[in-house]
């Protein structure tokens, strides 16, 4: 389908010896695809705006690649950001940007797919338009042009990206890219205009092509609808799910980066959605609702993935593994196999009680240095607004067991800016974290303190959450509140390091987050005033940001700061991500009463993801618990 | 058979992007996908036991690099061989091995390296001018570059690490240096730092094609020697 004369680039050692790790643009990694050209329908390039060290850890693009790549007349190759100084030598020398399986440029593909998985990577995205030759507006894209489309959790508040995305594909990729694909084959088959095959997608459930739809605003600025103006597209699009993980593929035969990368091992997805609901967290929520993939079958997969790749570590990765309702079995069957194997075993985003203690201490590779907890709030009345179902005892008891089993580094997570957060709850995060010191005194080692990292995120509310409607806090009072903190940590001890991010950055993510339709010419000129790598701290630009939202005519503070009402019509509420607005409202009430919700493995407690009738809410009815796993 | 072995590899185009820990990853990735019974350090965090003759810079390409692998179990060589190449990359290839019997690891043994530096010129030079450079760079009693180190830049005279230089014509502006420099855990010149040296003494602006080690050598008895020959030592 391809004419021969298909372009392949040639990157000259000169360009790529001048740059820190050139590995990062020359491909050829052990296991990467390559398929002959001649019998390739459809070329996809899976584009991931952002660092190569960020993307090759990315699980979503290793799981996508596979399925692509399984199809015989389906190429998926990937492109990342480039770096600023390969940035650099690429425009100079007037080369686009190009794909790592067959260096070919971006422009020649059908479909390029970015992952929207953080906001403050979506001035990339347009870079990497830029770079590859491609209209950044979608409206600007003509006939034998790519198809640009974009997924991940970011899609589901795509508007501020309306404007320069084909189409967003909402909710989990397996199953619905294969109707894509399917489409395109058929569309091209048919010899149908780009428009044709947008009518055609905006059928696929899960499918939204932004430019079938208006938005009317309010004259306070408020969105009054978004609705289609095409006939026969849905007024509200459908989140997919997979119902059945264990009925799609999961990669084993997974690219193996020459050089580091920030996960460089097997990553093991023991189960997708939380049970928690901690209504600060948007994964929470719109991954509903959990279904875990069989232990046996995650234990073959681990297996095969080690012999293929030779990778010596492997990573249980969920939102919270030790909700894995078969946790013990699947560890006690990794295990067997990794220490004969000399793999390591790590166990990320486990809340740490009598049982994974007792675990560790039989994986004897774990290395024991560093050991996280995220308790979000310094006081119990704040984690119960949030949902964080834990208590300063189980905090202590869970550290204590911890540094008596030999670790005496510790890691907390707090959040800034919380709604009803005061100054009080500020202090309770040093008091806590001391108080942490001190009650292991007596056991830790040769009598020294434990270390303490302690961060702290500046809460910014998020599309889907309980939270959606309020507004974030000042960027002032955020500040000041991290150097209230920061001092009284200073004179109280030394056992602690203190970080924090940049509330500037958080800011701009908390507008990008919930923003409207019009933000794309903010992003627009940002991007042209040199925004890019704007989550780095060495190369945000609020400034220039600032300058952009003033030329654009938008004030900020309206999407960050302002207090929403549950009456209005929100930018995002056209798309369904099987989260009903009642319970959302039902939560956000109940935060303000510092009321818990119980846990799906306890009860039900209506959230909506009962009409997919899978998962855990195919299990739990009626309150009945399920599994073993019956704390709260 | 044996359970230690020497072998020597070659790493080509293709991988020459990627610095020495990686290719030492690249190896025990390869040596886990090829099922060879290697030997582990004890402790927490176990490693293969692989030890490496001379780390090998980015953009540097070399038909004999050298490393010491422990194994668990007695293997023969021609098996090593085969199973290993089986798991490595296109760009890395084992070309031979042999029974190890010394205590001293090929890190400790390197001690010079032969390289091929391909380079242009900015204005076009004779060979016999570029000969001359060269004698007048080798006259030198002091070369003093700075090298970086841990600790920032420091000024290291790199003369008594210069061995024998000499070139070649073989294109209209592009020129082949080779050199024989100083090599090993102590006393390392690397060959971007020679060719750094050698623009900045005479003046000479180079702009280099590619770098390539040819050879390395131990030293025993006053001799250079192949770390094969002296794997039984």
């Amino acid at each position: 389908m391809h004419p021969l004369t298909m372009m392949q680039l040639k990157i000259d050692d000169r360009i790529l010896l001048k740059v820190e790790k050139p590995a990062k643009y020359t491909g050829n990694e052990w296991n990467m695809v390559k398929k002959p050209l001649d019998n390739i329908k459809m070329r996809f390039a899976f584009c991931f705006p952002d660092d190569y060290e960020i993307g090759m850890s990315h699980l979503g693009m290793k799981i996508l690649y596979h399925i692509l790549n399984k199809r015989e007349e389906v190429y998926c190759e990937r492109a990342f950001a480039p770096w600023v100084d390969m940035e650099r030598l690429m425009r100079e020398n007037d080369l686009p940007l190009y794909t790592l399986e067959t260096y070919t440029p971006l422009s020649e593909f059908d479909m390029l797919g970015f992952t929207l998985q953080y906001e403050m990577s979506f001035t990339n995205i347009l870079n990497m338009l830029d770079l590859g030759r491609i209209p950044i507006y979608a409206r600007d894209r003509t006939e034998g042009m790519p198809f640009v489309i974009a997924g991940g959790p970011c899609a589901c508040n795509p508007e501020p990206l309306a404007d320069f995305f084909d189409f967003f594909v909402i909710g989990e990729g397996e199953e619905v890219i294969h109707e894509i694909v399917d489409e395109y084959l058929s569309w091209k088959e048919a010899g149908e205009n780009r428009a044709g095959f947008l009518k055609r997608v905006s059928g696929i459930e899960g499918v939204y092509v932004p430019s079938f739809y208006d938005v009317i605003y309010n004259d306070d600025g408020t969105v009054k609808s978004v609705a289609p103006n095409t006939p026969d597209v849905p007024g509200s699009v459908k989140r997919r799910i997979i119902k059945d993980l264990d009925s799609v593929d999961f990669p084993e035969d997974i690219i193996v980066p020459y050089i580091g990368t920030v996960h460089d091992r097997i990553m093991l997805e023991v189960f997708r959605g939380c049970i928690r609901g901690c209504r600060f967290c948007q994964a929470g929520f719109i991954y509903r609702p959990v279904r875990e993939r069989n232990y046996e079958k995650l234990c073959e997969i681990a297996k095969n993935s080690a012999q293929s790749t030779g990778y010596d570590e492997i990573s249980l990765v969920s939102l919270s593994t030790s909700d894995y309702s078969a946790l013990p079995d699947l560890c006690n069957n990794l295990i067997e196999f990794t220490e004969k194997e000399n793999i390591s075993l790590s166990l990320p985003s486990l809340r740490v009680d009598n049982f994974t203690l007792g675990l560790m201490d039989k994986v004897s590779k774990v290395r024991k240095s560093g050991l996280t907890f995220a308790p979000e709030a310094g006081t119990q009345r704040l984690r119960d607004v949030i949902n964080k179902g834990i208590t300063n005892d189980d905090l202590v008891s869970s550290v204590r067991l911890a540094v008596s089993g030999g670790w005496n580094q510790v890691k907390l997570y707090f959040m800034i800016g919380l709604p009803t957060e005061t100054m009080e709850d500020v202090e309770g995060i040093s008091e806590l974290s001391i108080n942490l010191i001190e009650s292991c005194r007596d056991i830790a080692e040769r009598g020294k303190a434990i270390n303490i990292t302690l961060s702290t995120a500046c809460f910014v509310p998020k599309p889907f959450t309980p939270f959606q409607w309020e507004p974030m806090d000042e960027m002032d009072d955020l500040m000041k509140k991290q150097y209230h903190l920061k001092d009284l940590i200073k004179k109280r001890t030394r056992n602690i390091k203190y970080n924090y991010h940049d509330a500037r950055i958080s800011f701009i993510e908390a507008v990008l987050a919930r923003g409207d339709r019009r933000l794309g010419k903010v992003i627009y000129t940002a991007w042209s005033k040199g925004c890019k790598f704007d989550g780095w701290d060495e190369f945000f630009s609020f400034d220039k940001w600032m300058e952009a939202f003033s030329e654009c005519n938008l004030d900020p503070k309206f999407y960050a700061n302002r207090k929403r009402e549950y009456y209005e019509v929100l930018p995002w509420d056209h798309i369904d991500m099987g989260i009903s607005k009642e319970f959302l409202i039902k939560e956000n009430q109940k935060a303000y009463e510092g009321d818990l919700t119980r846990n799906c493995a306890v009860g039900c407690s209506a959230c909506g993801a009962q009409i997919y009738k899978t998962g855990i809410c195919a299990k739990t009815k009626r309150g009945l618990a399920y599994g073993e796993n019956t704390e709260v | 058979m044996a359970k230690t072995l020497r072998f020597r590899f070659s790493r080509g185009q293709k991988l020459k992007y990627i610095a020495h820990l990686d290719i030492l990853r690249v190896f025990e990735r390869s040596i886990k996908r090829a099922g060879i019974p290697v030997a582990y350090t004890q402790g927490f965090n176990p490693r293969q036991k692989l030890v490496f003759g001379l780390p090998m810079s980015i953009g540097l390409t070399s038909e004999s690099e050298y490393a010491d692998i422990e194994l668990s179990e007695d293997m023969d060589p021609c098996e090593f061989i085969a199973r290993i190449n089986e798991g490595l990359p296109e760009g890395l290839k084992v070309e031979e091995a042999v029974p190890l019997n010394t205590r001293d690891n090929i890190m400790n043994q390197i001690t010079a390296a032969r390289y091929e530096i391909v380079f242009e010129v900015k204005e076009p030079k004779s060979l016999f001018e570029i000969d001359s450079m060269i004698y007048d760079f080798l006259s030198k009693e002091d070369i003093t570059i700075e090298k970086k180190t841990k600790k920032g830049y420091r000024p290291v005279n790199i003369r008594p690490l210069i061995y024998s230089v000499s070139a070649e014509k073989t294109a209209e502006d592009r020129f082949m240096i080779k050199a024989f420099l100083s090599a090993g855990a102590e006393n390392n010149l690397r060959a971007d730092l020679f060719m750094q040296a050698f623009s900045q003494e005479t003046k000479l602006e180079t702009d280099i094609v590619s770098m390539h080690r040819e050879a390395l050598y131990t030293s025993a008895c006053n001799e250079w020697k192949n770390p094969f020959e002296v794997a039984n030592d």
